[in-house]
Parts: structure tokens; C-alpha cells; sequence
């Protein structure tokens, strides 16, 4: 049973086929770096992150892909997967804002429960263009990258995201008299 | 009528009763003769009666369609939908039986409730099916009451397998952000312990006392 917080919390399921992990992804929100599994505030994550790529070889480039798999609400995902960044042809060595953004960032807004923000990352071969789907809702991952060829994702992380006022989904408070 | 069965089972699932057993037995006997033709119209009857301490949370259909003649006390009584759904069980030899089975119920109520933990029980183990849900199926009278029971237990199975998912998702959260946090802290201890070594191998390199730092000091001055 694997211990990787990706397999445990669905990531590896619902976005992603098993991958082996060969760049390291930093996403930092307001200066602060995102620890896997965490769960952050709309607020904190309105604006776009700094999304850096680890390394020594400013040729390769890389496609970042950030996904809701639990849109609208994760025991209803019917919009599986919401996309909301798409950029490609990042630098290694550098952050996104070197790349093309093909989907610009959509700031998380989840209504109902508590929904799984997705980072994924491809390393390129070639300098690709990459067209901008239609919509965003029902976005695949998976078909995603097989139809630019992408190969398996190089690193992947994920955070949490509620309402601003959210209670946790617990709905109701424990009174006496409901049985 | 039958909508009105269908929501009593809804109902009553989340309702208690603080009756006791005892006095549910006195009503059955003593009450039998001036009752309403109807074995139902005499249990409904009573239970107006008794002593019903909780205010109960009844359903508007349930109290503007009551299937029996009610007497006028009713709507402001709390307690319309308990006695009908106390009829869906046929006897008191049922009663009894469930009585005997209402210990170790699932509803939470007072511990002086035995009567009304077994009366939610009894129904809303015939509604919504916790405990022996069979037991109880094949004692009541079927027909009717398993459709509308059915319907019942449905929704309240679906409600618990949404939760059971929710449940399993709270937890792989949790799991997953604990894991992260465990591999974080051994890869920091690690590049921690890593560094002291180099630190320490450094210094011993470089010779164990500091190197002083030499403030300028005066030597030949040039002739120029």
C-alpha cells in the first residue's frame, strides 16, 4: 500500500496514472511553498502562483496543467476535471511566467464541499503548440497528454480548497434531541 | 394515505418518544372499550392521551392529512405522526417483541425512553432498515408498508453510502497531508544530519581553533 500522499489522496486515480517522480515542482502562493496536501483558503489562492522547475538545463521545457478533479462538488464530479491554468513551454530552471500561457488562471471558487487542486507537470521533447480546448469543464489529463504526446507527467502536487467560510462539510452541529 | 405512510417513515426515523413501556400496555388494555371502532383509532387515542413530554417535529403533510377521525386536540399536540406510525405494527404481542429487542436500539434517546427508543426503533428499523431489518420485516404485516418502507430505505441507504464516501474522503485528506508532513520531516532530518556531518568535516579541515583574523599590521612601508 503505497504511503505517497498522491495515491492516498486520489490524485493517482481520479487525474493521473501511476508516475515516477523526476523533477521537483515548487508552487509558492504569496511567498509561502505549497506542502502537498494542504488545504489553503480561496483567498490565498486568487492570484496565480510562482511555479518553479528545478534544474540545470534551461532547454528542456515543460507544460504545467492545473486541474479541479471535484468540480462542481466531489461527490458529484460531473465537470471532472475543471481546468483552470494551462501553460507550456516553461524553461527548467525557471518559473511559469517564462512560459506561454495557452488557459489563463482561474482563481478557485468551490461552492459545494471540498475540492482537490491538481498540479501537474510534463516535460516536453520539442517546443510544442498547444490549442486551448473549447471550454474548461470535462478537461482529461490523461487524453490530454497522450494527444500532444507528452508521455508521463514528471511531478504533480496537490492542495485543498474550500469555501472562504467553509465548515469543513459538516453540515450540522450536534444538538440533543436529534437521535 | 399512502404519501402520508411514506412520510411518517421518513419522519419518525429522527423522532423520540419518551413513553414509557409500562404505560403503553396500561392504554392497551384499559382503553380498549371506548375506543373508535378501529383497533388504530385506539392506539392513536392514546397515545393523545399520554404523557408526551417532547415536542416532536412533524411533517405539515402528516398533520393536515390525518387518515383517521382525530380528536380535536391534535394539531397543537406534538404527537400525531408517533401514534400512526405505532399502528404500521400490528399487535401488542409485536410491541413486545420489539420491546425486548429495543436495548440495544440505534436512536438515541433519553434512557428513560425505552418505549419510544423501541417505537423509533421498531419503525424506523421497518423504514429505513438498521439493526435486523429483516426480523422486523418478517414479523409486520408486509403489503403496504414495505412499499412505502422501501421507497424509505432507499433514500436513507443512499444518504448513507454518500456519507460512507465522504467519510472515506475526509480520511484520505487527512492521510495523505500526514504522509507528506512524515516525508517531509525524515527528508529534513536527513539534509540536516548531512549537513552537521559536512560542517563538522569542514572544520576539522581547517584546523580546530578559528582562524584569527589579522587586523593590519604595520610592515615595511615603500620608499616611494
Amino acid at each position: 500500500m503505497s504511503r505517497d500522499p498522491l495515491v492516498v489522496g486520489n490524485v493517482i486515480g481520479d487525474v493521473l496514472d501511476p508516475f515516477v517522480k523526476s523533477t521537483t515542482l515548487r508552487v509558492i502562493y504569496n511567498n509561502k511553498e505549497l506542502t502537498n496536501g494542504s488545504e489553503l483558503k480561496p483567498s490565498a489562492v486568487e492570484n496565480e502562483p510562482r511555479v518553479e522547475i528545478r534544474g540545470r538545463d534551461m532547454r528542456n521545457l515543460y507544460t504545467l496543467v492545473m486541474v479541479d478533479p471535484d468540480a462542481p462538488s466531489p461527490s458529484n464530479p460531473t465537470e471532472r476535471e475543471h481546468l483552470h491554468w494551462l501553460v507550456t513551454n516553461i524553461p527548467e530552471t525557471k518559473n511559469a511566467s517564462f512560459g506561454n500561457e495557452i488557459v489563463c488562471y482561474e482563481s478557485p471558487r468551490p461552492t459545494a464541499g471540498i475540492h482537490r487542486f491538481v498540479f501537474v507537470l510534463f516535460r516536453q521533447s520539442i517546443r510544442e503548440t498547444i490549442y486551448a480546448p473549447g471550454w474548461r469543464q470535462n478537461f482529461n489529463t490523461r487524453e490530454f497528454a497522450a494527444l500532444y504526446n507528452l508521455g508521463d507527467p514528471v511531478a504533480a502536487m496537490f492542495f485543498n480548497c474550500q469555501r472562504e467560510n467553509g465548515c469543513g462539510g459538516r453540515r450540522y452541529q450536534s444538538v440533543s434531541g436529534w437521535t | 394515505m399512502e404519501e402520508v405512510w411514506k412520510d411518517i417513515t421518513l419522519n419518525t426515523f429522527h423522532q423520540e418518544r419518551p413513553i414509557t413501556p409500562l404505560d403503553h400496555h396500561i392504554y392497551h388494555h384499559h382503553h380498549h372499550a371506548n375506543s373508535s371502532p378501529s383497533f388504530k383509532g385506539m392506539i392513536l387515542q392514546d397515545f393523545l392521551a399520554g404523557p408526551l413530554n417532547r415536542p416532536l417535529h412533524v411533517s405539515q403533510t402528516v398533520v393536515e392529512q390525518p387518515p383517521l377521525p382525530l380528536p380535536l386536540p391534535l394539531p397543537p399536540y406534538p404527537s400525531p405522526a408517533l401514534p400512526e406510525t405505532a399502528l404500521s405494527l400490528n399487535s401488542g404481542l409485536e410491541f413486545q417483541y420489539l420491546g425486548a429487542d429495543a436495548t440495544n436500539s440505534h436512536s438515541n434517546s433519553s434512557s428513560s425512553g425505552h418505549n419510544a427508543s423501541f417505537i423509533s426503533s421498531a419503525f424506523s428499523s421497518v423504514a429505513v432498515g438498521p439493526p435486523s431489518p429483516t426480523d422486523l420485516f418478517s414479523l409486520c404485516s408486509k403489503k403496504r408498508l414495505q412499499e412505502n418502507t422501501a421507497i424509505g430505505v432507499d433514500r436513507h441507504h443512499k444518504r448513507m453510502i454518500k456519507n460512507r464516501e465522504s467519510a472515506a474522503r475526509s480520511r484520505a485528506r487527512k492521510q495523505a497531508y500526514t504522509n507528506e508532513l512524515e516525508l517531509e520531516v525524515s527528508h529534513l532530518k536527513e539534509e540536516n544530519a548531512k549537513l552537521k556531518k559536512q560542517y563538522e568535516e569542514l572544520r576539522s579541515a581547517i584546523g580546530n581553533p578559528l582562524p584569527k583574523r589579522h587586523p593590519l599590521r604595520r610592515s615595511t612601508t615603500a620608499p616611494f
